[in-house]
């Protein structure tokens, strides 16, 4: 599960100025009241769109998150980690058709956003831009990034379009062994030598700051996106996540004698806040905008799937398939 | 996109990818769509089929043995069956305290007669589940037809009729993926008991 930090756009002062009035405030009052918003209703433009690319953009992730994982699979300590890395490793990119699905129901083809992902017009989850080098940095990833995700997922899924919320909720379901499978890996690597701590220890060095990006910009330099929040697409804000995130997980990785490589963090005992080291949101935007140690591969190994799968589609295609929008 | 020649990978796998061959080869074209397959679980002996969401598929068969893997995978099910999207009918969705049955009128009957299956949405954001079948010459008819022998005392918002020779079930030798799920505790997350190896590091720890 690798919902999070998804990037927004800025939202224009008159975007909702086409919309029918009426049916915008019988629209927002469905939401308030906690109903579910489903494909055939009616809906703003801004909503649709903006729907589409979250859904799209966690879709994604879920492939791409794939690839830093999946790299460990043929070098996984022994046949237990391996199954349940092959095990993990599937899950995500069925997630990835779940999600898909859902977004498709807004009416943009699961073949359209998979010729976006490799044309490099959609983003995904910025940290799977960032190399695995040893099975550390995996089993950092199952824990830690699934556990990030799992912030944002749960939240997304009290959201208000009926698809996704569903969606997550089987993801959700089936991601219960991913945490714990990520924390076992983790437990091993802090109980054994002091090599294996040593590992863990540079894993965790390395991932920290692309982790303290994974839930976005901080809230003081991110876009506006209150009519988001209003209409249930964004569940919470950049900074609530990351802090929740934190309020969960760094006593866990203390527990195992670990150091996280930031002095300043520390939580805040009078706001409940935790303060640290503001992340640097420079490399962030240069990673994402395609300039990380491995965007360029990412993208070259989606490509040459799809390139080597052709031949398979076109032999299987109906000639008489006709594309209609799926229903819910 | 900047093609490179060497994808000097962390992963021998990438590494041996033939970046070559294929680096230089057309961009991806447009393929026409594989359509998509409607998918329909039965969780437990006994529960309605209930609509989990979509696959696709260049036909029913690919359709269903996707299904099965996608939807079934995870957690054991007695039954699982496909349709094709278009082959499903559906009545205008309502709200707030409308009864879908409401919209719902006799548009005569027709002939040659055939079973339909028939699903009601019972709360909004929810999914819908199989309420039985009726027979009729066409799918507005079957929804009349469910109208006088389906509808019930719950508010229906939404309603869907299918015919059921449309639907890809179950056979028998299909259920060989999930006579085995139980056995693959890799899966489950109480395969994951670090309890005891935590504890026994942490006094070590503290000593």
């Amino acid at each position: 599960m690798y919902g999070g930090g998804n990037t927004f756009e800025g939202i224009k002062p008159d975007a909702l100025a086409g919309e029918d009035p009426i049916k915008l405030a019988e629209f927002e009052a469905k939401i308030d009241r906690g109903e579910k918003i489903e494909p055939t209703d009616w809906m703003p433009q801004l909503y649709r769109k903006q729907l589409i690319r979250m859904i799209e953009q966690h879709g994604h992730s879920e492939i791409i998150g794939a690839l830093p994982e999946g790299t460990w699979i043929t070098r996984a300590p022994g046949f237990k980690r391996k199954m349940s890395l092959m095990a993990k490793v599937q899950d995500e990119v069925g997630h990835a058709q779940l999600l898909y699905s859902a977004a498709e129901t807004l009416g943009k083809s699961r073949e359209q956003m998979i010729d976006d992902l490799i044309n490099g017009k959609s983003k995904y989850s910025n940290i799977f831009n960032y190399p695995t080098f040893t099975w550390a940095d995996c089993c950092f990833i199952s824990w830690l990034v699934d556990a990030g995700a799992i912030v944002n997922q749960l939240a997304n899924a009290k959201g208000s379009y009926g698809p996704y919320c569903r969606a997550l909720d089987r993801i959700c379901a089936e991601e219960s062994f991913h945490l714990k499978y990520g924390h076992h890996c983790v437990i091993y690597l802090a109980a054994g030598t002091l090599k294996q701590r040593q590992m863990f220890q540079e894993a965790l060095n390395r991932w920290w700051p692309p982790m303290m990006h994974f839930f976005g910009p901080s809230d003081k330099i991110s876009v506006h996106t209150e009519v988001l929040m209003k209409w249930k697409v964004k569940m919470g804000s950049n900074d609530d996540m990351r802090n929740q995130f934190l309020d969960m997980y760094v006593p866990k990785i203390k527990e195992l004698g670990f150091t996280i490589p930031d002095p300043k963090l520390k939580k805040n005992t009078d706001t409940g806040r935790w303060e640290y080291t503001e992340p640097d949101w420079e490399e962030f935007k240069r990673v994402i905008n395609g300039d990380g140690p491995c965007n360029k591969e990412r993208l070259e190994v989606r490509r040459i799937a799809e390139e080597r799968g052709k031949w398979v589609r076109e032999a299987l295609r109906a000639p008489k398939a006709q594309y209609v929008t799926p229903l819910a | 996109m900047t093609l490179f020649t060497s994808m000097n990978s962390l992963d021998p796998r990438v590494n041996r990818l033939p970046i070559d061959k294929v680096a230089n080869s057309s961009p991806k074209a447009a393929l026409d769509q594989f359509g998509t397959f409607e998918v329909f679980v039965q969780a437990k002996e006994g529960k309605p089929f209930q609509h989990e969401g979509i696959v696709h598929a260049p036909n029913i068969e690919m359709a269903y043995v996707l299904a099965k893997e996608t939807f079934t995978r995870r957690f054991t099910c007695i039954s699982i069956y496909v349709t094709d999207t278009r082959s499903v009918h559906v009545s205008a969705m309502t709200e707030g305290t409308n009864n879908a049955y409401e919209n719902i009128n006799d548009s005569g009957a027709s002939e040659p007669k055939t079973s339909y299956e028939i699903y009601h949405l019972l709360k909004r954001g929810k999914q819908h589940i199989h309420v039985g079948s009726v027979t009729a010459g066409s799918p507005d008819e079957a929804m009349w037809r469910a109208k006088a022998s389906l509808a019930g005392e719950k508010q229906v918002f939404n309603i869907w009729a299918i015919r059921t020779d449309d639907i890809r079930f179950t056979t028998t030798e299909d259920k060989d993926l999930w006579l085995t799920l139980p056995e693959k505790k890799f899966r489950d997350a109480s395969d994951y008991k670090g309890g005891d190896k935590l504890k026994a590091f942490l006094e070590s720890v503290n000593k």
